[in-house]
């Protein structure tokens, strides 16, 4: 078997990666002792892809929340839906669509391989009709309605309206009701037709499970499914201006107290590969010496009774784009922001304490090591990164070689009160 | 799981370890168990806040963070959840393991940590500090009154509360705001000791920690002072309700959320415990049951519907999002689906994929080192120690009769539903 060996590093973690001829990436990652098997099978195709030309060259808009109805009606074969199948064999099997990745993935702690040609197969063969696609708008619907009635998203949803003019990442994931209410069965087999051929996907496989056996089942699984050429896919997106759109967007819904989202447009963008990894973890690194737990900044607001331990901050790193995310709950965000911006000043003058750095640094890769425990979190992470032609065990690596002048460039970069969006849900 | 093994290392304190070196972590969980009572409740609750605040050697929480930070990203959090009418004061520590990070001192510090977290609390003239109190006590307001931002969490608690009107369950796991403004530091302390001294304690160790290493350890660090440890009485659970009770609330809002409480009049230690399981699981347990393929595959009434048990408390819940036009039709499709399981009209494959995805997460609650934590606690309470491999084979003796019998034990007790209108 010819496959390629990745090593972990510190992790003590190996992956094998192997390339098929129709041109799909598979991935194992060997779990020695777990009960449980996971398999995922990935497209680079998320809520952000909605025009594109398809193979023959033609450009199509799709409606929003396209990729994500796609995912749902996956799950439906000629003869019957897929769960039956699965619960037959006692694994679980789900899915899920985020802006740039929808992914088929499954449990299991018996039946490994059978359960691994029903994923393949069903995410290979799409059936879709007028009268399923109709059917699947009222559950969607009521996904969504499920969804307007959460805080924590809408003010993450109002928040990205803020931070990007144009860029689709500032469409709900699932779209609207009227953006799903006329999606038909011709757009899906238009999207499925430009995004999910296995050139464009990632299979990752992990678990208590022998690597030769385990890389000549998958090929097994393709031997006979005929694929047309790989085309490279085209999309269409204009380019998103450095500005962001609203510097403050508030809504009302029945809570208890304020929520807000309070971040920075990152327009450093359009890199990949480890350059990308390397500004994420800087980014990273940056927010938890300012907003962590043990921050002088943190322990003011708290002990003003301004936010309280849901207050984090994270950093959302992306090819096309970018953005900080600071959240919490709060009697007064406004006050919050004036906080925040005050600090930053601060700091921007005074520059950041080299103990602070090394003892995050520290915490991070404790963290990063945690990650691994869970073979699910491992391969979502994995294939994420790929398909940003990042290799994920390179993480601790990098976050060990970054340095203080490093976070302390992006401190005067990165806060930038021009680029700062501010999104409240009010009682 | 691996060499598990139970012993009482001082009065009322006991000891489990599981030997587990597949992880990357280590977890030590300390649990506390108090009856969950309308006067303790709101303590129990601010307590884990305010033991968080500083201690004698870190005094505030931003020292205790540094230090948490320096080991490695090390995990130190205090809660209260609610388990029937139990409520448990949750202490867990979770460190890198040993094997991944130089760091010979981690184990030795990170237990100092954990035992500066809950038994020695910053104090100024012996009590809580008082500054830390007031902040302490307008935080857990706070998260009171954030009940309603979770929808669909706070439709399945009122349930529970207007189901249980008359019983300690009703209680909310965080207390009630009325409690607050009597609660000073002094009071807060004394009571505080009672718990250390009295409660059932429990300590579950899993990872890879040797269980001669972790114990020296902490007999070497904590003092355990402890006397007339406490008994917990046994939750009232045969419940026949006499009529079915209506509760219909309004909000603004998009999604009407229905919640169906019913009494299942088994207990955990009954022989017929594994049956309802299946049962339960049958209903509205994924993808595979009734409820799932019923109403929202065949009706488009949801997107998410589930039924769960309250173990502890032998009350079985069934939820969902719907519109708030079909109320009617989605309680009379669920009411169907208990009746057909009730006739015994469960087709083989059906009670089969049941029992399969059942074991399937038996055998998956190894691979987490919280939930292994939990699956052993949860055991505590219930004095009876079985292993996976012997919870596997109950639910596998389950028969389609057996099933159906604890359909009819099953009572429907109270609807509640959460729709749209001005408060």
């Amino acid at each position: 078997m010819n496959y390629v060996e990745i090593d972990g590093g510190i992790v003590k973690e190996k992956v094998y990666r192997k390339t098929l001829k129709n041109g799909l990436e598979v991935f194992f990652l060997p779990k020695k002792g777990y009960a449980k098997q996971f398999a995922s099978f990935s497209t680079k195709f998320g809520s952000n892809d909605l025009k594109f030309s398809k193979r023959d060259g033609a450009m199509v808009e799709v409606p929003e929340g396209i990729a994500h109805f796609l995912e749902h009606k996956l799950f439906e074969e000629p003869e019957g839906n897929v769960f039956d199948r699965f619960a037959a064999l006692g694994a679980n099997v789900n899915a899920f669509t985020n802006f740039n990745i929808t992914a088929y993935y499954f449990t299991s702690t018996d039946y490994f391989y059978e359960n691994l040609s029903y994923l393949i197969n069903f995410v290979q063969n799409p059936y879709f009709t007028d009268e399923n696609v109709e059917k699947e708008k009222g559950i969607i619907g009521q996904e969504i309605k499920m969804y307007q009635d959460n805080p924590q998203w809408k003010v993450f949803f109002n928040f990205l309206k803020g931070m990007y003019q144009i860029h689709p990442v500032k469409n709900d994931i699932a779209g609207t009701i009227e953006s799903i209410t006329r999606t038909t069965k011709e757009d899906l087999y238009n999207c499925y037709e430009t995004f999910y051929h296995p050139s464009n996907m990632v299979l990752f496989i992990a678990g208590d499970l022998d690597k030769d056996q385990v890389f000549e089942e998958v090929e097994k699984n393709f031997e006979n499914i005929k694929v047309s050429e790989p085309v490279n896919i085209e999309r269409h997106m204009s380019k998103e201006p450095d500005e962001i759109s609203n510097n403050l967007v508030e809504e009302r819904l029945s809570v208890s107290t304020p929520l807000f989202n309070l971040g920075y447009k990152d327009f450093h963008v359009g890199i990949r590969g480890t350059e990308l990894m390397k500004k994420e973890i800087i980014i990273r690194l940056l927010l938890d010496i300012v907003f962590g737990k043990s921050s002088t900044l943190f322990e003011g607001l708290y002990d003003e009774g301004l936010v309280d331990h849901n207050f984090s901050a994270d950093y959302i790193s992306e090819v096309d784009y970018g953005h900080s995310i600071l959240s919490g709950e709060s009697t007064d965000p406004y006050l919050v922001k004036k906080f925040v911006d005050e600090h930053i000043s601060h700091l921007k003058v005074n520059g950041l304490d080299k103990r602070d750095f090394e003892r995050i640094q520290r915490k991070q890769i404790g963290e990063a090591l945690s990650y691994f425990n869970s073979m699910e979190y491992t391969g979502n992470s994995f294939v994420s990164y790929y398909f940003k032609d990042i290799n994920y065990f390179d993480y601790i690596q990098l976050l060990k070689d970054v340095t203080i002048e490093d976070i302390n460039e992006y401190l005067m970069k990165h806060f930038d009160e021009e680029r700062q969006v501010l999104s409240i849900i009010k009682p | 799981m691996k060499n598990h093994s139970r012993e009482e290392i001082a009065t009322g304190v006991t000891l489990h370890t599981l030997h587990e070196d597949k992880f990357k972590t280590n977890l030590i969980k300390f649990y506390f168990r108090r009856p969950l009572t309308q006067d303790e409740v709101t303590y129990n609750a601010l307590l884990p806040k305010i033991l968080q605040r500083g201690t004698e050697g870190f005094e505030t929480s931003k020292k205790l963070s540094r230090e948490l930070e320096y080991l490695y990203g090390a995990y130190l959090d205090g809660q209260v959840i609610k388990k029937g009418e139990s409520q448990i004061i949750d202490f867990s520590l979770g460190i890198a393991d040993l094997r991944f990070v130089d760091d010979q001192r981690l184990l030795k510090d990170s237990v100092n940590l954990l035992n500066e977290l809950i038994y020695k609390p910053y104090r100024i003239d012996g009590f809580f500090k008082k500054e830390y109190l007031q902040q302490e006590k307008a935080n857990l307001e706070k998260k009171i009154k954030a009940r309603v931002n979770d929808k669909n969490r706070y439709a399945v608690e009122r349930c529970i509360e207007e189901m249980c009107e008359n019983e300690n369950f009703r209680l909310y796991e965080y207390g009630k705001i009325d409690d607050l403004e009597g609660i000073n530091q002094e009071n807060l302390f004394r009571y505080y000791q009672q718990l250390i001294t009295k409660s059932p304690l429990d300590i579950v160790v899993v990872g890879n920690i040797d269980k001669e290493v972790i114990k020296k350890e902490l007999l070497n660090q904590f003092r355990f002072e402890r006397q007339d440890i406490i008994e917990i009485p046994r939750e009232e659970i045969m419940v026949k309700p006499k009529e079915v009770k209506f509760v219909r609330e309004s909000m603004e809002i998009n999604q009407g959320k229905l919640t169906m409480g019913f009494r299942t009049n088994i207990s955990y230690d009954d022989p017929t415990y594994p049956a309802l399981m299946v049962y339960v699981n049958l209903l509205g347990g994924g993808a595979h049951s009734k409820l799932f393929l019923k109403v929202r595959e065949e009706r488009s009434l949801c997107y998410y519907i589930y039924s769960r048990m309250e173990k502890f408390k032998s009350i079985m819940l069934v939820s969902c999002g719907i519109e708030f036009t079909k109320y009617e039709e989605t309680v009379e499709v669920i009411k169907q689906q208990l009746e057909e399981i009730k006739k015994g009209n469960i087709t083989d494959e059906e009670l089969e994929n049941t029992k399969k995805a059942m074991i399937n997460s038996v055998k998956e609650m190894g691979d987490n080192v919280n939930s292994i934590a939990d699956f052993y606690y949860g055991q505590v309470i219930t004095n009876q120690y079985i292993t996976p491999k012997e919870l596997i084979k109950s639910i596998e003796a389950v028969k389609k009769e057996d099933v159906a019998a604890v359909g009819e034990k099953i009572l429907l007790d109270t609807i509640y539903f959460l729709e749209n209108g001005q408060q």
